[in-house]
């Protein structure tokens, strides 16, 4: 299995909540916190890196992308960038992986090399991994990092990211999808880009359960399914497509809302239909069979149907969650420029459509589609017309987005999802 | 330095246990301590935590709070210890007494699978436990089991994960003292007309105590805190065990003081358990046949 279909099963086993990254999470804090003091000391690349001059010395001066318009010396390109996202969330050579032509093709235009580690599994391990270095107002060791909306919105909100120099990256002001911007967690645009979206729904084996359009299959004791059936470990995605069952919008959620949600899903899992609370590893199952209907990520399920043609997605009736993953910039980062120019690279649309071709989750940049559509590639070119990587209208307006929970309401709707999970 | 060592004789244990000691102390202790002070904690992640000795209803709130798992993992751990001495006894008999030159060979045997990744042996589970996988798959077109049985997400394949990933623990111990047993004692039984049972059961099985001992507990206690196996092959509520508690406690809910508390309570648990066993056993006559 490994040999056939090394991808599936990296992916099955690492991308979300897994164990390896929980074990190790443990072991990074500690080093991170051993670490601090050394990394303080030695900001090697940083003195070339001062950024090119305060924006809001003037309108023509911000909109200008030179930087010689200030004072400061030219930046130039670090030898090195940090940067830390989610496994297989980035295009690889097919005939050479794990070489990304993405990250080669920057290489080759800086002259920077990058170090691409894909060692985030779960929002909240890998915040727990940083957390000590930027309590202490140290560097993380990381230059750019990846994190889902509602982490992206608490690291912002305790001010542990730099600001983006929106005059270092003209394609990302220019491209950028124009849903995703100004969220109210980050008004000026400028504290994170979006690297890919998705959205949650249900995942099913056609062929085992037929067509399935309702989120109310998942509470239905029928025997082609009973006991197969999955949700996802992420709180917001099974809590949220849970209250759109029951007819609650997600954007506004209460607790009580939340009590409710809980003591539905209660109902399938006591009833026996819902077997496990599953990250990634899910595709496995649902590929195996031992899993044929559940809560599933789109681009997961498109990735997926190269091994399996019956696996389908559909944004249920009830509606739909759509989240987005963002790239941070961390306070104290050692290769900010450089960083704002990987930004910036990955928002050319042409690198876009590389990127979204292999990933397949819906990528936040203007023109991306058709970059895609003109790939040589037929079947490439055909991803264009794929409503799940490109949303039509009719789509997005079946998606919700989950609501921006303060710090207790987090607490309590973890701590009710977590009992109702067994922990 | 000879000379000078040779003059200070009794500084060399120290010296020699310098480096465990550093060791300890830096990923044993002092981790220990931090844990202990956050167990007193209360508050949050955004809005800090403060330390109070009143805290102390960590400790009782969350053992109120999930005795369901404590009991299931002290279950667990014991189940899957049996069913690893069940299997490790006779195998370790055999590699002792009756391997003759294939001794080694049936030795490398039981490590060889520690060559490979414990996660991809974890993973590699729940293909033989699927529903339809290697086990159940046969059974199920044969007919013999009905369709909608199924053995993962089960405290079966939970208990069954352990045991495995724990075997050669159990299986080495009780082997190194089964093969130091002077096969002259059994003779001797022998020729004072102890039956092959009798023989076994007042001589071999005695002398293989410590190494039960020994695998009992490196089996046990690993058990009670494993997450793992839960996480990856039971991954339903009526599963986890005290360490995936934990693990979400401390990871996913940044609840550290709870965190903490049950890593105490734990810890304190195991002690508590292993004393009393120790003194069932006998601890003294285990030192002295174990020397």
């Amino acid at each position: 299995m490994s040999e056939q279909h090394p991808s599936l099963f990296d992916r099955a086993l690492t991308r979300r909540r897994m164990l390896q990254g929980t074990a190790l999470a443990g072991v990074a804090a500690f080093l991170a916190a051993c670490g601090t003091a050394a990394q303080s000391v030695a900001p090697s690349v940083a003195p070339s890196e001062a950024p090119s001059g305060a924006p809001s010395s003037g309108p023509s001066e911000a909109l200008s992308p030179s930087p010689a318009a200030s004072a400061t010396p030219n930046p130039s390109p670090a030898a090195e960038l940090n940067f830390a996202n989610w496994p297989l969330y980035i295009d690889q050579d097919s005939s050479n992986p794990p070489k990304s032509p993405t990250l080669e093709g920057f290489t080759k235009k800086y002259g920077t090399k990058v170090n691409y580690r894909e060692t985030i599994n779960a929002n909240e391990d890998f915040f727990g991994t940083i957390r000590p270095a930027l309590e202490a107002g140290q560097d993380t060791g990381w230059d750019l990092v990846v994190l889902t909306d509602w982490m992206a919105a608490k690291i912002i909100g305790l001010g542990w990211t730099e600001t983006i120099d929106t005059a270092n990256t003209p394609a990302f002001a220019a491209n950028e999808s124009d849903n995703l911007r100004n969220q109210p967690w980050d008004p000026d645009n400028n504290k994170r880009a979006p690297w890919q979206s998705g959205m949650t729904g249900l995942g099913f084996d056609s062929k085992v359960v037929g067509s399935q359009t309702s989120m109310a299959a998942l509470w239905t004791a029928d025997p082609r399914w009973k006991g197969k059936v999955w949700l996802l470990n992420e709180m917001r995605d099974t809590i949220g497509l849970t209250l759109l069952k029951l007819g609650k919008d997600p954007a506004t959620a209460t607790n009580a809302d939340c009590d409710a949600a809980i003591a539905e899903i209660k109902k399938a899992l006591d009833g026996g239909i819902v077997r496990s609370f599953l990250g990634n590893d899910y595709k496995e199952g649902l590929i195996k069979g031992d899993l044929v209907l559940g809560t599933a990520w789109s681009g997961d399920i498109i990735q997926a149907q190269l091994e399996k043609a019956t696996l389908k997605f559909v944004i249920p009736s009830d509606g739909g969650m759509i989240w987005t993953d963002n790239m941070l910039i961390p306070k104290g980062a050692a290769h900010k420029y450089t960083a704002e120019l990987m930004i910036d690279y990955v928002y050319d649309p042409t690198i876009a459509a590389q990127i979204a071709a292999y990933v397949q989750y819906v990528s936040p940049v203007k023109g991306s589609k058709e970059a895609i559509a003109k790939n040589a590639d037929k079947s490439v070119a055909a991803l264009a017309q794929n409503p799940l990587m490109f949303p039509d209208a009719a789509t997005l307006a079946k998606t919700h987005i989950f609501k921006a929970l303060s710090a207790d309401e987090d607490k309590y709707f973890n701590d009710q999802f977590s009992t109702l999970q067994g922990n | 330095m000879t000379a000078l060592l040779r003059r200070y004789q009794f500084i060399v244990p120290y010296l020699l246990l310098t480096p465990g000691l550093i060791w300890l102390a830096i990923f044993y202790i002092y981790p220990s301590i931090q844990m202990f002070i956050s167990s007193f904690w209360s508050g949050s992640l955004e809005h800090g935590f403060t330390f109070s000795l009143a805290n102390v209803h960590n400790y009782t709130d969350s053992l109120s709070r999930y005795q369901e798992q404590i009991v299931r993992s002290v279950f667990f751990a014991a189940a899957a210890t049996v069913a690893t001495f069940l299997i490790s006894f006779p195998l370790a008999y055999t590699i002792a007494f009756r391997a003759g030159q294939y001794k080694n060979l049936l030795l490398f045997l039981v490590i060889a699978p520690f060559f490979t990744s414990f996660l991809l042996r974890v993973i590699s589970w729940r293909t033989i436990l699927g529903d339809d996988g290697l086990l159940l798959g046969p059974l199920k077109s044969a007919g013999l089991v009905s369709d909608d049985v199924r053995i993962l997400a089960t405290p079966v394949a939970v208990i069954s994960g352990i045991a495995y990933n724990f075997l050669p623990f159990m299986t080495l111990p009780i082997y190194v003292s089964l093969e130091k047993i002077d096969k002259r004692l059994l003779e001797a039984g022998q020729d004072l007309y102890a039956t092959p049972w009798s023989a076994f059961r007042k001589i071999t099985l005695p002398l293989a105590l410590p190494g039960i001992f020994a695998g009992t507990l490196l089996t046990f206690i690993p058990a009670m805190g494993d997450y793992v196996n839960a996480e990856l092959l039971g991954q339903t509520p009526a599963t986890k065990m005290i360490g995936n508690v934990v693990q979400s406690r401390f990871l996913v809910n940044n609840d550290y003081p709870t965190a903490a508390a049950l890593s105490f309570i734990l810890m304190a648990g195991i002690l508590v358990a292993v004393a009393v066993y120790a003194r069932l056993l006998g601890t003294e006559e285990l030192m002295s046949s174990a020397s």
